[in-house]
């Protein structure tokens, strides 16, 4: 049984639709991420697991206990930690009185919430920085004791809404390291909202992405990258070249197709999804821009091989960025490596078979 | 949304609809009845708009709003535009003396333009002593007085939206405009007056609708031909003569329509069209220029003309507090402490009573305008948005209105008006929207989060709200209880319907010492000891809140 499960979650505001029947489990220890554009029912799902947000229909079960079907469970009760998005930070209070608020509520005694606090503020690196206010932290600091007050009491869920959002880069990316760190060294079930792609891919174990209230990819980063399960995900994570054509022959012994695009009749691509005979579908050639092969001249007998022209080159350091424009299609291209070839020069591009995948 | 929340919705609204709703469809209901029977229909609005009488004062009171509404613009906008945009020494004292008149009662001001401008008052003797005059110019009794007096006190409400407007402005608007080569007066006029205009609305509807509200100016000046003077002299001195009482009701009903149809007006049209820019970087000081030196000489005697007009007040009683017999003498001869030993020592229950039910008033604010807050920002609850609307709709309605309606309701059906307890309660109906909009306004800026971030930490809602909501809507909650009192302190029109024999406040004690007619002196010390009052309030707030500006905003419309 999962540490987190959430079952046929279905919550509206007014009448749109925010989380539309989701089911999601998340693993003891591990780190989840809700990953999708603004407004997909990210934060709205971690909101409705902090107690937050009472959803319409289903139920949260937080280590074997129902958080909604045995009657409402008040955020105050539920065990969970959470890193709000803005920090919210206490204003009018010290730092150690921000961090140690719940152990005062949990009324533990005095020496016991003085050695949790020097252990949590030690772990997040905030020594000496007790009796500050947090007018006088800087962005990063008050991140730091947003995260001690949500662990201090060992909760048994951590959540995090966008909690690097309000960052510089720079700082953002350090951090994503250091929070990874500190929840796998502390084993926290934890749940992580964001909409940025890379974040997600550092940070988390499994990554949900989500879009308008559903749930349309649960994985690995890995699996999500490379064998996203539609156009939606191909696109939000990464970048990735769309061909519309149509399924002309299923090849059965091989996972292969035939489609017919704008190209040439026959495009030779790799598919997924094992199952069924696809011909006749419609459906999207694709294929990111890094696995786009290019010769300045053609090379003899290969399939899938396209002549097209220069629109845009860029340099930008470690590779360069093509925009080719195949008859009426662009195409973008990444390359490792010098090309001499300029803006309205031909090129030959190869779309290998085996990473032009079809996506419905 | 929990049941808690459905239930004290429910409570606020049975609160408001005994103390406000029950008493204004009295007073709409009584408009309607046919004198002399049981039956109900127009008469009394047919006899009022085909009375010449009637419709002459209905164009009067029209005509003085116009004028008014012109003069403090003319002066406002420059004005405005002065505090909002020029550096300037001495912008905290200008800015305090221009908003002053904002929180000093409308008779303090009348009192001392008539002892200062008078047919005797000191500036005609002065100048008749230095041969300039021989006979006495009439300064103040008339229509030009009205407007003078009226608009040097609702200046504030231009001065106050407009600044804030030219100082909120996005500057990236401007800077657009002077790129494409408009220039000084063409840019004012094409881009920073019209994007001003809902901020400039918002106070020019609260100036339009004062001569509908304000019956007391008129009625010291000896103009009474005004809808909210008639109201007041048919409903308090000729209640025997039926005719004249349903007139004096249909006038009240005339002005509270037309205040709340103009208010609604001018809200709906600021909704509809709210600029606003995109850029971050803006300081929050807004744009700020450096004057030419002739500029800033000119700029320097415009503020300080008005400063002198609004100090003259304070001056001017203080010195009839201070003295007796001050007739046809330029300044007092006499000087005495005897004014304000009749009212410490003799009669001490006038004070005693403003303080008291200004209190009780004050404490019914809080205890209803903290939850109504909680409600309308944080929760869900149907019904609150209306609340919120029905609330805001006191801001406009006029005093005389809320007066009368408790006069017919609580009278005889509801015999509540015989206790003292209905004074604090009408002072707290009048105004209630001053607390609910400083609680109000903090709550949107306290981050829900901070909220949340304490229930996740294991607090109760209770907890939540004494240990974390409190403590940071603190500031505002306390300007708001200050300017609350403040208000309820001077509020008269709603209270001269209501009182009895020991019952007076100061307001009333003034206005009783000027109607008698001899105690001149005593009256200006009466209102030279609510002006004192008031200012240290006022310092009280601006120690909380940072500020006198700030601390005037909160009786504003913001």
């Amino acid at each position: 049984m999962a540490f987190i499960e959430i079952q046929n979650l279905y919550k509206c505001f007014k009448k749109v639709v925010a989380i539309n029947r989701i089911d999601l489990h998340v693993q003891q220890g591990e780190m989840l991420t809700l990953l999708g554009p603004s407004g997909c029912g990210k934060t709205t799902t971690l909101r409705c697991i902090a107690g937050l947000e009472k959803p319409e229909e289903g139920d949260i079960v937080i280590d074997g206990k129902p958080m909604l079907s045995k009657g409402f469970v008040p955020p105050s009760k539920r065990g969970i930690g959470m890193v709000f998005q803005n920090y919210a930070v206490w204003p009018h209070m010290k730092v150690i009185s921000n961090i140690v608020y719940g152990l005062k509520i949990q009324k533990l005694a005095k020496p016991k919430i003085k050695e949790k606090a020097a252990q949590v503020l030690a772990l997040v690196g905030l020594e000496g920085l007790e009796d500050r206010y947090p007018a006088q932290l800087s962005g990063g600091q008050q991140q730091r004791v947003a995260l001690a007050r949500a662990l201090v009491g060992n909760p048994k869920v951590l959540l995090l809404d966008e909690p690097l959002s309000n960052l510089d880069a720079k700082l953002r990316e350090e951090l994503r390291f250091e929070i990874k760190n500190l929840v796998r060294r502390m084993g926290i079930t934890s749940v992580y909202v964001t909409h940025d792609q890379a974040e997600a891919m550092v940070i988390s174990d499994r990554i949900a992405v989500m879009d308008a209230g559903n749930v349309v990819q649960l994985g690995t980063a890995q699996e999500i990258y490379q064998e996203p399960a539609n156009r939606f995900v191909a696109d939000f994570i990464g970048t990735m070249n769309f061909i519309p054509g149509e399924v002309v022959e299923t090849l059965k012994d091989k996972d292969a197709v035939y489609v017919k695009t704008e190209f040439s009749p026959r495009l030779l691509c790799h598919r997924i999804n094992h199952t069924s005979d696809l011909s006749g579908a419609k459906v999207y050639a694709s294929i990111r821009p890094e696995d786009v092969e290019v010769f300045p001249d053609p090379p003899t007998h290969m399939e899938n091989l396209f002549q097209g022209t220069i629109i845009h080159k860029a340099y930008l350091g470690n590779f360069l960025n093509f925009f080719v424009r195949v008859k009426e299609t662009m195409i973008r291209v990444q390359v490792p490596h010098h090309l001499p070839q300029g803006e309205g020069q031909e090129l030959y591009l190869f779309l290998n078979p085996e990473k032009c995948v079809i996506l419905p | 949304m929990s049941r808690g929340n459905v239930i004290l919705a429910a409570l606020l609204w049975a609160i408001i609809a005994f103390f406000v709703l029950y008493p204004l469809s009295i007073l709409v209901l009584e408009s309607f009845k046919i004198s002399g029977t049981d039956n109900w229909g127009l008469n009394n609005y047919v006899e009022f708009f085909r009375d010449t009488y009637y419709l002459k004062t209905f164009g009067n009171t029209l005509l003085l709003s116009t004028l008014l509404l012109l003069t403090t613009t003319i002066f406002g906008v420059p004005l405005a535009y002065i505090l909002a945009r020029y550096r300037h020494r001495g912008k905290t004292v200008f800015t305090a003396l221009i908003l002053l008149p904002i929180v000093l009662p409308a008779f303090a001001g009348v009192f001392a333009f008539i002892i200062f401008f008078g047919k005797y008052g000191t500036l005609n003797l002065l100048l008749m002593d230095i041969g300039i005059i021989e006979e006495p110019v009439n300064f103040i009794y008339g229509l030009h007085g009205l407007v003078f007096i009226q608009a040097l006190h609702m200046l504030p409400f231009i001065v106050l939206g407009l600044s804030a407007g030219f100082t909120n402005i996005d500057p990236s608007f401007e800077e657009a405009a002077e790129v494409e080569g408009a220039s000084g007066f063409r840019r004012f006029f094409t881009i920073t007056l019209p994007l001003c205009t809902p901020s400039y609305l918002a106070g020019a509807v609260l100036v339009f609708l004062w001569p509908f509200t304000d019956w007391l100016t008129p009625l010291i000046l000896g103009q009474v031909d005004f809808l909210p003077s008639v109201s007041y002299i048919n409903i308090s001195y000729h209640f025997t003569d039926v005719h004249r009482k349903y007139m004096g009701i249909v006038a009240t009903v005339v002005s509270a329509v037309v205040c709340i149809s103009l208010f609604l007006l001018a809200r709906w049209w600021v909704e509809k069209r709210k600029y606003t820019g995109l850029s971050k970087g803006t300081t929050s000081e807004g744009r700020v220029v450096e004057p030419s030196p002739f500029v800033r000489l000119g700029a320097y005697v415009f503020m300080a003309f008005i400063a002198v007009l609004v100090l003259l007040i304070p001056i001017v009683l203080g010195l009839s507090a201070f003295s007796r017999r001050w007739v046809f003498e330029p300044f007092p001869t006499y000087w005495t402490l005897e004014n304000f030993r009749l009212i410490l020592l003799e009669s001490p229950g006038l004070v005693k009573n403003s303080f008291l039910f200004s209190g009780i008033a004050l404490l019914f604010g809080i205890a209803f305008g903290l939850p109504a807050a909680y409600l309308i920002v944080r929760t869900r609850v149907p019904g609150k948005d209306a609340l919120d609307f029905v609330i805001t709709l006191m801001l406009a309605f006029p005093g005389i209105a809320v007066g009368v309606s408790y006069l017919l309701a609580f009278w005889q059906g509801i015999p509540l008006a015989t206790h003292w307890i209905i004074m604090p309660l009408a002072l707290f109906a009048r105004r209630l929207p001053y607390f609910l909009r400083m609680a109000h306004s903090s709550y949107l800026q306290l981050d829900p989060s901070l909220e949340e971030a304490s229930e996740v930490s294991g607090a109760g809602k209770i907890r939540t709200f004494f240990s974390i909501s409190l403590p940071l809507l603190l500031k505002g909650v306390l300007v708001g209880v200050v300017m609350f009192f403040i208000m309820a302190f001077q509020e008269i029109s709603t209270a001269i319907f209501l009182y009895r024999g020991g019952w007076e406040t100061l307001p009333i004690g003034i206005y009783l010492n000027w109607h008698r007619g001899m105690e001149f002196g005593i009256a200006a010390a009466m209102a030279f000891l609510m002006i004192v009052i008031t200012f240290i309030l006022l310092m009280i707030i601006s120690r909380i809140g940072g500020g006198v500006l700030k601390a005037a905003w909160g009786a504003g419309e913001n």
